[in-house]
């Protein structure tokens, strides 16, 4: 049976088209200003990658920051709930699943079946880790996926805010400094104060192995290890780690059609 | 500084008990307890406006203060910190009261109740005493928040010195504070204490207790029958009316309307799914929104075990003063003051199983340094039993602390939860 | 601020003093304590009577929090980020184990902070024994009563815990032994009511921190030798201004040294761990009871701001700030610390009628000193040397 999962971000929209619990299909999309015209097209997308023609009898559960309110789909889900079905899909040893968004983070625990035992968010701050870390790459001059490849040296800069506006200035003082610190230098350290901050989140629901690391700032491998250094053990990270949360929304509308339910 | 200010807020106060009654009598759900409860409200501000104007004798007092004691002597009770969250629950909006506290030069770390209380003595939104008793129940906020109020309010004060533990000798102490403490009022009022009068009022609040115990074995039912939020109005006819005949009645007709319901199967909620612990107090100024979404997903607060979960113990009214010393170790939320042995968290254990909880909510209020620190202890004491507990950050009554858009995704990603188990 | 060392340099017992410091918890005296087969108990709060543990034969040392500012993640996880830094920081090392070897623990119930820790101690921490003595609010005889009662209780159960016997007698000689180290700190600290004392704020501070962290026996034969060292030597320090200290609990000496670096050189201090600490003798008068004499003692002691009336504790801050001839106080608050950040606005008051400005920093504790702190110390101490003049 086919079903739709659509999780709707600050930053992207991610569709996921599974049947008979496969992967079939996927899109990543620019989330922009209209959140209901980027879903419908991302949707559409996804279906046509999929070779479906028409929505049809698809049965389509959405999650995300921007899921509230959306007119299509038979129901919308809490992104911690869509995380962990996600999670569990690609690793059944999870235990723990820290999501890396471009607003909000978000850890989340699970038990060994699978199911939500505790979460928590980090939404209090004014910017998230994505979007920090794209000002960051913007200061460093270079794009996101280079940054997130730079080798992690031995020694990492200070940098002390946990606050994006006052990091930042701490930033371009390192860039300006005669000699200026060494960009990996820089980088690390901004990986450093960044994990710092997830340390607290995490302990909230308490540290547990299997650690499954998702969203789109889990792409860049240099904060990944970072994070594996403070925790003391790998991590796991699912090749698409952006679309963790749409294949659980798309999980939980295969067990609800079969059901018969609809919300 | 006026000593009656313009009695404004708690004049709204009193309008809006009378335009919620009104609102009542237009709902066929509306419970006589509930008619009884809102014109308790308004007669107790009432009484307190009068005083002030008649030249009455107002006694200022901190939570959990003895107010039998007050009531014993015939002198007008008011209760500082329900006075400063009925405002915030009514008017919606405490920031003035919040501002005027600041301006005396409270820190931004003293909680908002006791922010606002003496923002509120020093604005006027309250009226001043004519003497203020306070204990060190709950906290060190309320321990050192006396002497400024004294100061602002110009009117003498007691400090009641309650012990930590409840050996025999620190409830010795206690009652020789309590003795102390009549002597004092005596002195200021020129008013005697009846001795006997404060028997009766012990008798009663005796039985207020038990009544209370009875209605929680109803709320253990399935479907529970007590309307969501509910217990504010216990706690509140605690805090307001220990020992007086209005609490008496009111209990007893919320008792009748309970095991009325009991009887025919009718739950609070029309279709109950999730029941809950409440560990806290709720947001003020978000208890309509906290009802609306109880009925919508079915989810209800069947027992607090620090609010409503009395523990052990009778009063004797022979003994009226080692009974109101006694009481002080039996109110539910005193439990949590400590020490957090085996018998407080026992206590969450207890009420988990008999009333069949299905996962609780502790309201952090991020002012209330004392509670927040049992947050883990608690989650991870309910954890061992399997029943989850979400936290949700706030204040009881600065709004701009939280919003309902965030307290409704996270009780939604709750019951998704709680759901999915 | 200029110093002058005598001829042979440094300090020498000041630095052992300074090394116990940097290597506490685990410091060589503790270990080889407990090496021996004897006991350690962790205590918490002035207000907990260290000559009962001293009089069984146990090595008393206070819990405190890292000596520096520090990610608290732990203690944030348990105690929630809105409690003060330092009950986090000794519950985050606790949890950490680094009290690991404690025999016991023992506090007062005398604020939120201490009382919570306490709680999740209990909870989370494995320690043998955990005691809390219930500490009235008052002064008055009956509170005077109950106190005793809980010191009474205090000693029982330690008594039942340790299968033995707590005689008058060695609770007499354990008093004789702290009096004489507070005599001696009382010694110490008369040195710097002079113009020019021999010692600064930053210095004292690494003896009262150690006093409470090792041996009494030894702490007083080494304090006793630095007080010779400090007759013999010809060191002095001067400041622009004669500052004193007030507040909750302070530990880093770092921060004092901060402080006397802008130019005022802090002559006494008024902190859980230094004169609220050792501050009063116990004296025998009216009682032939060690138990009595000294449970008088603990609660009439130099008050913390828990303590009622409020008056009580001010008075004995202008005493001694008059007393050594204090030109300034700085108040140094541990963010979230209830009590002491009631007491401002009255404090305040009270020092400016005798003419003494008073500067209030909000701090966490462990601190070393922040920009932000240095400005506004050197604007107090440049106001307050206007004024002098």
């Amino acid at each position: 049976m086919k079903v739709a999962g659509i999780d709707i971000g600050s930053l992207t929209t991610k569709v996921v088209i599974m049947d008979d619990s496969k992967v079939i299909s996927y899109v990543v999309n620019q989330t922009g200003d209209e959140v209901e015209q980027a879903a419908r097209q991302a949707l559409e997308e996804a279906l046509s990658k999929a070779g479906i023609c028409t929505q049809g009898e698809l049965y389509i559960i959405s999650t995300g920051i921007g899921s509230r309110g959306l007119q299509f789909g038979q129901g919308q889900k809490a992104v911690a709930t869509c995380l962990a079905r996600g999670a569990f899909y690609f690793f059944p040893s999870v235990r723990v699943v820290i999501d890396l968004g471009a607003e909000t983070s978000t850890v989340v625990k699970v038990n060994e079946r699978g199911r939500l035992i505790d979460w928590a968010n980090q939404d209090k701050c004014a910017s998230g880790t994505g979007l920090f870390l794209q000002q960051v790459a913007k200061l460093m001059q270079m794009p996101i996926s280079e940054m997130g490849k730079l080798p992690i040296p031995e020694k990492a800069a200070e940098i002390t805010s946990t606050c994006a506006v006052f990091a930042e200035s701490e930033i371009i003082s390192h860039i300006h400094r005669v000699p200026p610190t060494p960009k990996e230098e820089i980088v690390a350290g901004v990986y450093q104060s960044v994990v710092g901050r997830l340390m607290s989140l995490i302990k909230r629901v308490g540290i547990a192995k299997d650690v499954v690391v998702t969203g789109g700032v889990a792409l860049g491998e240099g904060l990944v290890r970072v994070l594996e250094r403070e925790l003391g053990f790998s991590v796991l990270v699912p090749d698409e780690p952006q679309i963790v949360g749409a294949v659980g929304a798309a999980l939980i509308a295969g067990e609800t059609a079969k059901r018969g339910v609809s919300q | 500084m006026n000593s009656t200010g313009s009695g404004n807020k708690l004049g709204s106060v009193i309008r809006a008990c009378r335009l919620i009654r009104r609102m009542l009598r237009a709902d066929p759900e509306a419970r006589q307890s509930q008619f009884m409860y809102y014109q308790m409200l308004e007669d107790y501000f009432t009484r307190v406006l009068r005083a002030k104007e008649e030249d009455g004798f107002v006694v200022g007092h901190t939570v959990f203060f003895p107010a039998e004691i007050i009531y014993a002597m015939g002198l007008v009770p008011m209760h500082t910190e329900t006075a400063t969250w009925t405002m915030a629950l009514f008017t919606g909006d405490c920031s003035d009261i919040l501002a005027s506290g600041a301006r005396l030069g409270m820190a931004q770390e003293i909680c908002t109740p006791h922010r606002g209380l003496t923002g509120a003595f020093a604005s006027g939104a309250l009226p001043h005493p004519e003497v203020m008793l306070w204990s060190n129940m709950v906290c060190d906020n309320t321990a050192k928040s006396g002497e400024l109020i004294m100061e602002v309010c110009n009117c003498p004060g007691f400090f009641l010195d309650r012990p930590f533990k409840r050996s025999q000798h620190e409830i010795a102490y206690l009652v020789s504070e309590l003795e102390d403490m009549v002597h004092f009022l005596e002195e200021r009022s020129g008013k005697k204490m009846d001795w006997d009068k404060l028997s009766e009022i012990v008798a009663r609040m005796d039985r207020q207790i038990e009544l209370v115990r009875q209605i929680n074995e109803l709320r253990k039912n399935v479907p529970t029958p007590f309307r969501p939020q509910g217990f504010l109005e216990l706690l509140t006819v605690d805090y307001l009316f220990p020992g007086q005949p209005e609490a008496l009645e009111y209990l007893e007709t919320l008792y009748r309307e309970l095991n009325e319901a009991v009887k025919v199967g009718k739950g609070a909620v029309k279709q109950e799914r999730f029941r809950l612990m409440t560990l806290f107090i709720p947001p003020m100024y978000l208890m309509g929104f906290l009802d609306r979404i109880s009925r919508e997903y079915g989810a209800v607060s069947v027992i607090e075990p620090f609010f409503t979960f009395w523990g052990e113990g009778r009063l004797d009214p022979s003994h009226p003063l080692e009974s109101v010393a006694r009481k002080s170790y039996m109110i539910p939320e005193m439990r949590m003051y400590g020490p957090l042995d085996d018998r407080a968290l026992g206590a969450i254990v207890n009420c988990a199983e008999e009333y069949k909880i299905d996962g609780a909510i502790y309201y952090a209020d991020v002012g209330c340094r004392h509670s927040c620190a049992t947050i883990k202890l608690f989650k991870d004491t309910l954890a061992d039993i399997g029943v989850p507990m979400l936290v949700v950050d706030c204040d009881v009554v600065d709004a701009t602390v939280t919003s309902e858009e965030e307290v409704s995704e996270k009780l939604q990603q709750f019951f998704e939860l709680l759901e999915d188990r | 601020m200029t110093e002058q060392h005598d001829q042979a340099g440094k300090l020498v017992v000041l630095e052992r003093f300074r090394q116990v410091n940097r290597s506490f918890p685990k410091t060589k005296e503790i270990m080889e304590w407990r090496g021996s087969g004897r006991k350690v108990f962790g205590w918490l709060c002035t207000y907990v009577p260290e000559e009962i543990m001293h009089a069984a034969g146990i090595l008393p040392v206070r819990i405190v929090g890292y000596s520096r500012e520090v990610d608290l993640d732990d203690g944030n996880a348990y105690m929630y980020v809105n409690n003060c830094s330092f009950a986090r920081s000794c519950l985050q090392m606790g949890l950490r184990g680094e009290y690991d070897f404690l025999d016991g623990v023992v506090g007062g119930s005398t604020c939120d902070g201490a009382r919570r820790l306490f709680d999740l101690w209990r909870s989370y921490i494995k320690t043998p024994f955990h005691h809390v003595v219930t500490v009235p609010r008052k002064y008055t005889e009956r509170a005077h009563a109950l106190y005793y009662q809980e010191v009474l209780d205090f000693k029982s159960h330690l008594e039942e815990h340790l299968n033995t016997k707590i005689t008058d007698e060695a609770l007499y000689k354990s008093v004789q032994l702290y009096n004489e180290s507070r005599g001696l700190l009382g010694k110490l600290y008369e040195l710097r009511q002079r113009e020019k004392p021999p010692i600064s704020g930053a210095e004292t501070m690494e003896v009262s921190n150690a006093s409470f962290r090792m041996p009494k026996e030894m702490f007083n034969d080494w304090l006793k030798e630095l007080l010779n060292e400090l007759k013999s030597s010809d060191r002095f320090y001067s400041g622009r201004v004669r500052l004193m200290l007030v507040g909750s609990v302070l530990t880093n000496a770092e921060f004092v040294r901060f402080i006397e670096e802008q130019g005022g050189l802090v002559v006494t201090d008024e902190l859980c761990t230094s004169t609220r600490y050792w501050g009063d003798l116990v004296t025998f008068e009216g009682t032939n009871s060690p138990l009595e004499a000294i449970s008088r003692r603990y609660l009439n002691n130099f008050p913390c701001a828990r303590m009622f009336p409020s008056e009580e504790r001010f008075n004995r801050i202008v005493k001694a700030a008059l007393g050594f001839k204090v030109d300034g106080v700085i108040s140094e608050t541990i963010r979230y610390c209830v009590p002491y950040a009631h007491d401002l606005p009255l404090l305040e008051k009270r020092l400016g009628e005798h003419g003494i400005p008073m500067l209030a920093l909000d701090v966490e504790y462990g601190t070393s000193g922040s920009g932000q702190i240095k400005t506004r110390v050197q604007a107090f101490i440049e106001m307050v040397e206007a004024r002098r003049r």
